[in-house]
């Protein structure tokens, strides 16, 4: 039957069905839909199911950015549909790949249109076309579809078929669209192409209208088909095995455009990101992305928005003694270029099973906390969030500062900074995490002051931006791994990664001085030579993992797991 | 309309619980179905018998129920020593109809992420939502799931305190659609409670659950132990009511598992490798 | 004060809820409804003939019924006379909306009783009665909206005849009634979950706080 022709575009919703912080409960064509407005306006539909254990996410909350699950808390981006947090292992960055499954969606003419699988864009039906319509009260049937359809085209005389599942009455100015929720139930959603005089009047009749069309259809007595049976896509078969760890995502390269681009503090530029098509992937506060630079350098940025957020934000601080990505970035990128960046990843996740957190953010360091600062503050987590900065023009990103728990501390030397810190680390208790990113010498020392404090070590999370260290490779030695069953020889002043990516096992990387933790792989034997500033010291302790971007072997031979 | 009666293997050879004998000594019998079938239970000597079509029904009756099977020569039932156990308590909490195929039941009773999320203030609490490494594995010996080493933070761990602690579960899966969890008493540290669930499957997606407990404790009324059991079980039913699909898909690409879910995945492996084939979306189907 | 309760009884729930909104404080005594019908023993029917919960039981005074409860509880412990307003055309609607929260009892109520409980009946004929109430309901709610109101009743502000109604109907997936073809009762729902004082059942959970 040509009602149930999956790439059709079809009314599921009214655009009031939608108020803010609410879940609709959709369906078309034997798919159900959970369809929620995001506070920016944004319309989502996806499958109403989630991902990890198929409850359905109508019953989720909807809070404005974010849509959560029931049943374990998973939080699922708005536009993205990309998992952000799964409360269950609050140290994990989620796979980047877990996303629900959306479908396209299209807000015109008081109406929320979509398709199963659509062939076509959405083009608004010509009746429609500069038409100021009301919409009237949807009106559920149990009834096949096509029934439906023959009994409303004898509504009134002047019937006539447009599309596969509408008929419009020219005289009384109505359309009534017919939504083929499933084989044997549809919705009738009747349309007045002009605002009547009296509005109550008019949908009142018109609903009155509707309802007796709907009794006669149900008392046609014809027999409704079965259900369609809906098949569900498989995930991604990556996922389908149980991680044994995290996995930093695949390397795919973005095309995006700088769609703003301005002075965020001095000597720091503020960059907006916009996908050149589609939408950009789902992030988690802490992420960073790679940004391929017109130079050829690639360089890496803590991505600073908001959960639900639609563009990626970033802070560039100009460092003239750098390796030149800031002064590129600064000089030569302007409004409107486009750059190629990797996805997003997190090797600074937050954990939100907290009931206290502090953020402690110096100069540009500030990025990531900004990140997590909003989603803390969005989700009701009780944080403060501390800024160390020369002045208050070096603050970077006032505008999101505002409304978030924050204290400035300004223009202090390294002593008074010091001292700052051992106050605001005096009062740890359980369940209380520090996180906190900033130049080296002050990671350094907050590390220091909060052991110093109490801290334990896994409660304070740290991420430098460059790694100050002097790397010393000048030793040789050799490498086993264990799942490729190779053994590799790595020379004095070649690093394990190098010698792993020129022997083509694929080891994703990102920052290559022992920073970023992106290029992270479990050592199973032999003892590691640490050179990194990623890992904590009761990380490096245990000598089963290491960074293959900088650290080497201290034994004459190392086995790695992959 | 009763669906067509299930045919598949695995199912039919095993006992399956129909009626506490709490709830049969009350009404002297008891109408209700088990595998699509319509089954009706009569007090008799050594306790009762089942009927289907007024044609006898192997029974069985074991740990306070009575028990039925279609099968031609069903295994003896799972052990259960703690139902013995002379210091324990046993008490039924009821049995509830619930939409869902048993399969997804048995994963909910094994879940422990939920917990703050379902059971809140009661079982788990926000922001305490990690689920901490444990252990899995299939016992071969004993053809059933352990699962150990399983810790969850709980609000007012203890009767004697209002703090929140580390609580630890083990759970047990000795049969399809039984399962048992031992957890610390509140009462007693060194002493744990069993509180089991025993599915009878009324069709594929819909089954009456049967709960109760072995426990050590004095102090609570039967009417104390039965309101908390079923605040419990009334917070995960629109849960399971509303997981799509009903039936629990085995195919590993189905949904997402992650670590938290390690007993959720073997028990899925285990009834796969059964070749079980009702109540389930079978892999590859 | 003290309420005799059942967790999982839809009208306890209106009860407790009504409680909570007002913020009285009581005590409760649980009657074990399911499974040993201890509501219809006859030490129960001592203090409330008609065998039923919830009961409340305020001093020397005996309400043995939920409207009586919700009444009576409006009436004394409410200062700002919201909960049951006293105009002539309140009190109409309230009435009228308070008979019909007695229907849903019968209909999406016992269609509840038989899935959940195995109470005996036609669950069949429950539901057909249960949906038949909560099209007009969905109807009147999007009326509501349209017009401005978000209650059941044309005040302002909810009466106890949303609090009747409410447990029925958040309930209703429990007699295998879904309120996917009801989207104004949903998001009637979640307003009434948005009320300051609100309080869930086993069962119902809270919402997402609004914009
Ligand atoms: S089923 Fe949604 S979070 Fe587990
Ligand atoms: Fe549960």
């Amino acid at each position: 039957m040509e009602m149930l022709d999956l790439a059709g575009w079809h009314p599921i919703a009214a655009s009031s069905d939608l108020p803010t912080r609410h879940v609709f409960h959709g369906q078309l064509l034997g798919r159900e839909f959970a369809v929620w407005r995001a506070d920016d306006g944004f319309v989502n539909v996806w499958e109403n199911r989630c991902l990890h254990r198929g409850v359905r996410l109508s019953l989720g909350l909807n809070d404005g950015r974010e849509l959560r699950c029931l049943y374990h808390g998973w939080r699922y981006s708005s536009r993205s549909a990309g998992c952000t947090y799964i409360p269950a292992h609050p140290a994990d960055a989620p796979a980047r790949t877990i996303c629900n499954r959306t479908y396209d969606a299209v807000e015109a003419a008081g109406m929320v249109w979509s398709s199963v699988a659509p062939e076509a864009e959405f083009a608004l039906p010509e009746v429609l076309a500069g038409a100021d319509p009301l919409v009237l009260r949807p009106v559920p049937v149990n009834a096949a579809p096509g029934v439906a359809l023959a009994l409303a085209e004898g509504l009134l005389p002047d019937a006539r078929a447009i599309g596969a599942a509408s008929v419009s009455f020219a005289e009384a100015g109505l359309v009534v669209f017919v939504q083929p929720l499933d084989a044997h139930r549809c919705v009738l959603r009747g349309v007045l192409l002009a605002q009547p005089d009296d509005r109550m009047a008019a949908l009142r009749y018109h609903d009155g209208v509707l309802c007796g069309l709907r009794d006669r259809i149900e008392a046609s007595g014809e027999v409704a088909p079965p259900p369609l049976e809906v098949g569900f896509q498989p995930v991604d078969a990556a996922l389908a095995e149980m991680p044994a760890r995290a996995r930093s995502g695949p390397k795919a390269e973005l095309r995006v455009q700088v769609a703003r681009k301005w002075d965020a503090a001095q000597d720091v530029a503020g960059f907006q990101l916009r996908a050149v098509r589609g939408v950009l992937p789902a992030f988690q506060p802490g992420a960073h992305i790679d940004v391929h630079l017109p130079n050829g350098m690639s360089r890496q940025y803590s991505i600073t928005n908001a959960p639900g957020e639609s563009d990626y934000t970033i802070g560039v601080k100009r460092d003239a003694a750098g390796r030149g990505g800031s002064v590129c970035l600064h000089g030569d990128v302007r409004e409107g270029d486009v750059l190629a960046i990797s996805a997003p990843r997190n090797n600074f996740p937050l954990r939100r099973d907290s009931e206290k957190v502090l953020l402690i953010a110096g100069g540009i360091g500030i990025t990531p906390m900004l990140a997590m600062a909003q989603a803390l503050q969005v989700q009701g987590i009780p944080y403060a969030l501390h800024v160390f900065a020369r002045s208050e023009a070096h603050v970077p990103f006032a505008d999101r500062l505002a409304g978030l728990a924050v204290t400035r501390h300004l223009g202090l030397d390294a002593a008074g900074t010091g001292a700052v810190l051992g106050d605001i680390l005096s009062g740890y208790a359980f369940s209380h995490h520090v996180y906190v990113c900033g130049p080296a010498p002050m990671l350094t020392a907050t590390r220091e002051i909060a052991a110093g404090a109490g801290w334990p070590e896994e409660a304070v999370h740290f991420e430098y931006f460059a790694n100050p260290e002097v790397i010393d490779d000048s030793t040789s030695f050799e490498i086993a791994l264990a799942r490729s069953a190779m053994t590799l020889q790595v020379p004095a002043g070649r690093s394990i990664l190098e010698v792993l990516q020129e022997n083509g096992v694929d080891v994703p990387s990102s920052c290559e001085q022992g920073a970023c933790g992106t290029c992270v792989c479990g050592v199973l034997e032999g003892e590691p030579e640490h050179q990194d500033v990623y890992l904590s010291a009761a990380e490096r302790a245990a000598n089963d993992q290491i960074m293959t971007c900088v650290s080497r072997a201290r034994s004459a031979r190392l086995v790695l797991d992959i | 309309m009763m669906a067509q009666p299930c045919t598949d293997t695995v199912m039919l050879e095993h006992w399956h619980p129909v009626v506490s004998l709490d709830e049969l000594r009350g009404a002297g019998r008891c109408r209700t179905v088990l595998l699509d079938r319509p089954v009706e239970i009569v007090r008799a000597a050594g306790g009762a018998r089942v009927l289907c079509d007024s044609a006898p029904v192997q029974t069985l009756v074991q740990y306070g129920y009575v028990w039925a099977s279609f099968g031609t020569a069903p295994a003896p039932l799972f052990p259960f020593p703690e139902f013995d156990e002379a210091d324990r308590r046993f008490v039924v909490t009821g049995v509830f109809g619930v939409q869902v195929s048993a399969g997804r039941a048995i994963e909910n009773f094994l879940d422990m992420g939920h917990f703050p999320y379902v059971h809140t203030g009661i079982l788990g609490e926000e922001p305490h939502t990690e689920v901490k490494e444990y252990d899995v594995e299939i016992s071969q010996s004993r053809d059933e799931i352990l699962a150990t080493r399983c810790r969850f933070y709980q609000p007012k761990a203890a009767v004697s305190s209002d703090e929140g602690a580390d609580v630890e579960y083990i759970y047990r899966v000795p049969h399809p659609n039984c399962s048992v969890l031992y957890k610390s008493s509140p009462v007693d540290e060194t002493r744990l409670d069993a509180i089991y669930i025993f599915v009878q499957p009324m069709g594929q997606e819909k089954i009456r659950a049967h709960t109760g407990m072995c426990i050590i404790d004095d102090a609570s009324t039967d009417l104390d132990i039965r309101s908390f059991q079923q605040t419990i079980f009334g917070q995960d039913k629109p849960i399971l009511e509303n997981q799509y699909p009903r039936r629990l898909p085995l195919d590993p690409r189905a949904e997402t598992p992650i670590r938290a879910d390690k007993s959720a995945i073997a028990y899925r492996r285990w009834l796969a490798a059964k070749g079980l084939g009702w109540g389930v979306i079978p892999a590859g189907a | 004060m003290k309420l005799y309760d059942f967790e999982l009884h839809a009208e306890c729930y209106a009860a407790r809820l009504m409680l909570s909104l007002l913020g009285v404080t009581y005590q409760t005594e649980a009657v074990d409804f399911y499974p040993e019908a201890a509501h219809l023993a006859p030490e129960f029917r001592a203090i409330n003939p008609l065998g039923r919960l919830p009961l409340l039981e305020d001093g020397t005074l005996r309400f043995g019924t939920v409207q009586g409860i919700l009444s009576y509880l409006a009436a004394a412990y409410d200062p700002t006379g919201h909960w049951a307003p006293d105009t002539a055309v309140l009190r109409g609607e309230v009435a009228g909306w308070m008979a019909v929260a007695g229907e849903l009892a019968a209909t999406a109520g016992q269609a509840r009783l038989i899935e959940t409980m195995f109470a005996d009946g036609d669950a069949e004929a429950a539901r057909a009665g249960a949906e038949a109430l909560l099209r007009v309901i969905d109807q009147h709610l999007w009326f509501g909206e349209v017009e401005g109101r978000d209650w059941l009743c044309s005040a302002t502000h909810p009466t106890i005849a949303d609090i009747a109604c409410f447990p029925h109907v958040v309930l209703s997936e429990d007699g295998g009634i879904s309120r996917q073809d009801y989207p104004a009762i949903r998001r009637w729902i979640d307003r009434v979950k948005r009320l300051e004082g609100f309080t869930v059942m086993s069962g119902v959970f809270p919402t997402s706080s609004a914009l």
